[in-house]
């Protein structure tokens, strides 16, 4: 007699609600799937063995999702719980079955490899196993690129976007357990139009992107494949030289404009598209961004000079813009004679990663906006020591921040430097060294993909161990879910009723 | 459709969390940040913050382009202003929230609308008159009327002496279609009904029927009118007062408040009423005042908690009919299921009547009526829909959605199974929450 009675809203909240999660990870499969397709006829246009394997893996994946989705729940109801830990295993799962390609395609990999490869390919992180590119078809090149993309601006925003199921309060705060930053602009009221804006401009850049590199020595598989990768700030290349095939000052000049533009707050890009340029003006993330990067850029450059490595008129105009871009937007493309720069030019890219770009962009890092909060805050805090009774808000983009939006992002940039702390040790126990744990680390958070001596700058972990490739599987997560999200699953409060 | 809602607050957060999950695209507004934020983060809605009344504000939503625009912050003069604001910027429709009953005169609506206040809502006047019609049908919990009141919509709570209890819905006493059981709420769930269900005592049915028919439902449910004479008021609040403004002449009177300035303000505005100074949730009081004379007893102060426990006290005294005021909502379910004749609730009210106007601006589905959890809705079935292929029975609707009556051509008819359902028919549908989307697949 129950069962077509509906219980009242006193019932919920005192359970998770796993059968709905499940079947919304179901629908998530389902669009993984769908993507899976892409590859595969990549595969067939090159006559691979691997179309077949890819089609394999789009049965596996969809069966599985129709499986879920056949769960019934009792009630679609939603918390504020179930969208914290649908993030978390969203990302976890669909890893899972994005691995699948990498396992059956490719047989080197184990499962370990094929798992870190996957989430280093959705966070954006752009590490990678392979020590070669050479045999690898190019179906599994461009199900790595596509990974970047759609874990850039994200998996959810992305179901959000097209599966209406999804078109309510519960959506809300799934959007903002993924979306990074301190607060999240919404463009339009309903969630699914915001995360359409979102995507429309994402999309829109990445076929300018791939448009301009065709006009290059690139053909229109490489365009494809770096137009995903750059676009999502990710750094997956093509091949073992990756753009030092080209040596092109086109190629690096187009990336230098995208990879910038990927570490720009989309709802920034999305007004700027309608015509509304005041907020653009007015974006102290976006100056701050901008002086950054000039100063980084200033400051290679001095390098270069100073360390006498200048033969060509590139060395100090393209190259070193490239690099300071590369780094700070997270994108992890490194210059071939990087390591000949000196210790002065990897503080500095310590630095640009611990940071990354604005919130609300496909970067990784502790985000620009939050260093600009704790910059001002100290200012005010220096300038309260001088004149004790004066009060003074901390004023971002020319409005007063009330004092509990000022807390989180100090709280988080604290928390980032603890847990960054905490996890070398972790890899350190794993027995990396210190200091390729310290990078690794740093490298995994702020899903940058560079590495050091051991893993070598362009970031080949192949040499790691596979306790440390799980652990840093997991960094790239926490990094790209900005912490807490992840975090807060393993607290015990989460899971109390 | 875009919808700005211009105040969050109890009648502007109820609204927009409710029309939130109807998909359509709200704007919340309000002056106050920290009221606006649990709403942004946990509902599907955009919020701004900014002065009702600016244009800038205005401006910067996007007023140009939204559909309704509704005022409801607490000030009466802010939300005509905000609305007149909005109306010359290009909102199509324009409702603003009133509390001087001067404005809902036929000849001030002119004026107020030819300055952009296209609609007036007077929470306070509608719960006022809710409680004339509770008090006039006091034999139900619920009383709604469609069609000029030629169908009826009656909840009853069943006791002991209805001849309807243990009875299985396909075994009732009836002759052919006198009437409909459309829900049936027990403990905290609303069951749409099959033949198959049971009549539980305590169950509070939902009856659909004719103004002909509504005697002999009530005598199945064992209840009797009374007439009611004698009314003790606790709480002079707005609605309390604006009811004495409207019924002072049908009704004794006698309103009890704790406020010493605020019984006498009541006394030189109210003089045909009697105004006791005390505590209406002091026993003693009650006694005092001869509370077992009285016919009804409403309780109308500010805490829910108040309301409905002196009603329960009320009741024990032998008051035949008690009215809650109860305007927090996670009450609402438990005080129905208390022995509380008819529970009042503003936000409910304004929030039901702002959908009736959503009906004048969007053609295709109505909601009128939100219960705790199941809505009713009258919908024009459009030709060509799916629900006109079959009679009813054949129909295989989804559970939780029962079809309750119809109106063809101005006449009013209950549906059964035999029933066949004609393109242009407006039916009225029960559903729970979460199906009233479905509702489009079969009527579209």
């Amino acid at each position: 007699m129950r069962r077509n009675s509906v219980t009242n809203f006193f019932r919920h909240k005192s359970y998770i609600n796993i059968r709905m999660l499940l079947r919304v990870i179901g629908w998530l499969l389902l669009v993984e799937a769908c993507i899976m397709i892409i590859p595969c006829i990549a595969g067939l246009l090159y006559g691979e063995r691997s179309t077949l394997q890819f089609l394999i893996c789009i049965g596996i994946t969809t069966g599985v999702a129709f499986g879920l989705m056949s769960l019934r729940p009792k009630s679609r109801e939603m918390g504020k719980r179930e969208a914290i830990l649908l993030t978390g295993m969203t990302w976890v799962i669909l890893s899972l079955f994005g691995m699948l390609p990498f396992l059956i395609c490719h047989t080197h990999f184990t499962i370990t490899d094929a798992f870190f490869e996957t989430m280093s390919g959705f966070t954006t992180t752009g590490a990678s196993v392979l020590n070669t590119l050479d045999n690898v078809p190019h179906s599994i090149i461009l199900w790595r690129c596509i990974c970047q993309w759609i874990g850039g601006l994200g998996i959810i925003i992305f179901t959000l976007a097209i599966i209406p199921m999804l078109n309510y309060a519960g959506g809300m705060q799934l959007f903002n357990a993924e979306v990074t930053g301190i607060t999240h602009d919404k463009l339009r009221p309903r969630i699914s139009s915001t995360a359409k804006g979102l995507w429309m401009v994402y999309i829109f850049l990445t076929i300018i992107l791939m448009v301009l590199l065709t006009f290059s020595d690139m053909n229109l598989f490489e365009s494809i494949c770096y137009g995903l990768s750059t676009m999502s700030t990710g750094g997956f290349a093509t091949s073992d030289m990756a753009l030092n095939e080209w040596d092109s000052t086109y190629i690096k000049s187009v990336m230098v404009v995208f990879m910038f533009l990927g570490g720009v707050n989309f709802a920034l890009l999305y007004k700027v598209a309608h015509g509304q340029f005041k907020g653009l003006l007015r974006n102290d993330a976006l100056k701050a961004y901008l002086i950054i990067f000039a100063v980084a850029y200033i400051v290679f450059t001095l390098n270069i000079i100073y360390r006498g490595m200048v033969t060509e008129i590139e060395d100090v105009t393209i190259d070193p813009l490239f690099q300071a871009i590369s780094i700070l937007s997270s994108t992890g493309i490194t210059e071939p004679d990087f390591n000949d720069w000196g210790p002065i030019a990897v503080i500095i890219m310590v630095i640009m990663m611990i940071m990354g770009a604005c919130a609300g962009s496909t970067s990784g890092g502790a985000k620009i906006d939050r260093f600009i909060i704790l910059v001002k805050f100290l200012g005010n805090e220096f300038y309260r020591m001088m004149h004790p009774s004066a009060i003074r808000t901390v004023v971002i983009n020319g409005k007063g921040t009330p004092q509990p939006i000022l807390l989180k992002p100090l709280a988080f940039l604290f928390l980032n430097v603890i847990f960054i702390l905490v996890c070398s040790v972790g890899l350190l126990v794993c027995g990396l060294q210190l200091k390729d744990a310290f990078f690794c680390c740093l490298s995994a958070v702020s899903n940058t993909g560079l590495g050091t001596d051991m893993t070598g700058v362009s970031g080949n972990y192949n040499a790691v161990s596979d306790g440390a490739k799980w652990l840093l599987s997991f960094l790239m997560l926490t990094g790209r879910l900005e912490i807490y999200t992840v975090l807060l699953i393993f607290t015990p409060a989460f899971w109390k009723k | 459709m875009k919808i700005i809602i211009a105040g969050a607050g109890e009648v502007g957060t109820h609204l927009a969390k409710m029309l939130s999950t109807e998909n359509q695209d709200i704007i919340l507004v309000d002056s106050d940040q920290a009221r606006l934020d649990d709403l942004d983060s946990n509902y599907n809605l955009m919020t701004c913050q900014g002065s009702t009344s600016s244009f800038q504000t205005l401006r910067d939503i996007g007023v140009e382009e939204c559909d309704l625009y509704i005022a409801v912050t607490p000030f009466e003069t802010r939300n005509i202003t905000s609305c007149a604001i909005a109306k010359k910027l290009g909102a199509k429709k324009t409702v603003g929230r009133i509390d001087n009953s001067e404005f809902l005169r036929d000849k001030n609506k002119q004026i107020l609308k030819s300055i952009g206040v296209d609609y007036l809502i007077y929470p306070e006047n509608l719960a006022a008159l809710e409680i004339n019609t509770a008090l006039s049908h006091n034999w139900a919990r619920y009383w709604g009327e469609l069609h000029d009141g030629k169908l009826l919509l009656i909840g009853v709570k069943l006791h002991q002496d209805s001849d309807l209890l243990n009875l299985k819905i396909k075994d009732l006493p009836v002759k052919s279609h006198d009437f409909h059981i459309a829900a049936i709420k027990r403990n905290n769930e609303t069951i749409i009904p099959t033949g198959n269900d049971e009549i539980l005592h305590d169950d509070i049915l939902y009856f659909i029927t004719t103004s002909k028919y509504v005697n002999e439902v009530m005598t199945l449910c064992g209840k009797k009118k009374r007439v009611i004479k004698k009314i003790m008021i606790m709480g002079g609040s707005r609605i309390a007062l604006r009811f004495a403004r409207l019924f002072s002449n049908n009704y004794n009177i006698r309103i009890i408040d704790t406020n010493r300035d605020h019984c006498e303000y009541m006394a030189t505005e109210f003089p045909e009423c009697e105004i006791v100074h005390g505590d209406g949730l002091d026993i003693e009081v009650l006694r005092q005042n001869n509370i077992y004379q009285y016919d009804a007893f409403l309780a109308m102060t500010e805490s829910s908690e108040s309301n409905i426990l002196s009603c329960l006290t009320a009741k024990d005294f032998g008051v035949c009919k008690t009215l809650a005021d109860v305007e927090n909502l996670q009450f609402f379910s438990q005080a129905e299921n208390l022995n509380i004749g008819t529970i009042i609730n503003k936000k409910l009210l304004a929030s039901s009547h702002i959908f009736k106007l959503l009906l004048d601006a969007d053609e295709s589905s109505a909601k009128f009526l939100s219960l705790a959890d199941a809505d009713v809705a009258e919908v024009l079935v459009k030709p060509g829909a799916k629900i006109t292929r079959h009679p009813v029975r054949d129909l295989k609707l989804p559970f939780g959605m029962t079809l309750a009556a119809l109106t063809r051509n101005d006449e009013v008819m209950l549906i059964s199974g035999n029933t066949e359902i004609q393109p242009g028919d407006s039916v009225v549908v029960f559903c729970l929450t979460g199906t009233f989307n479905k509702l489009e697949k079969w009527f579209n």
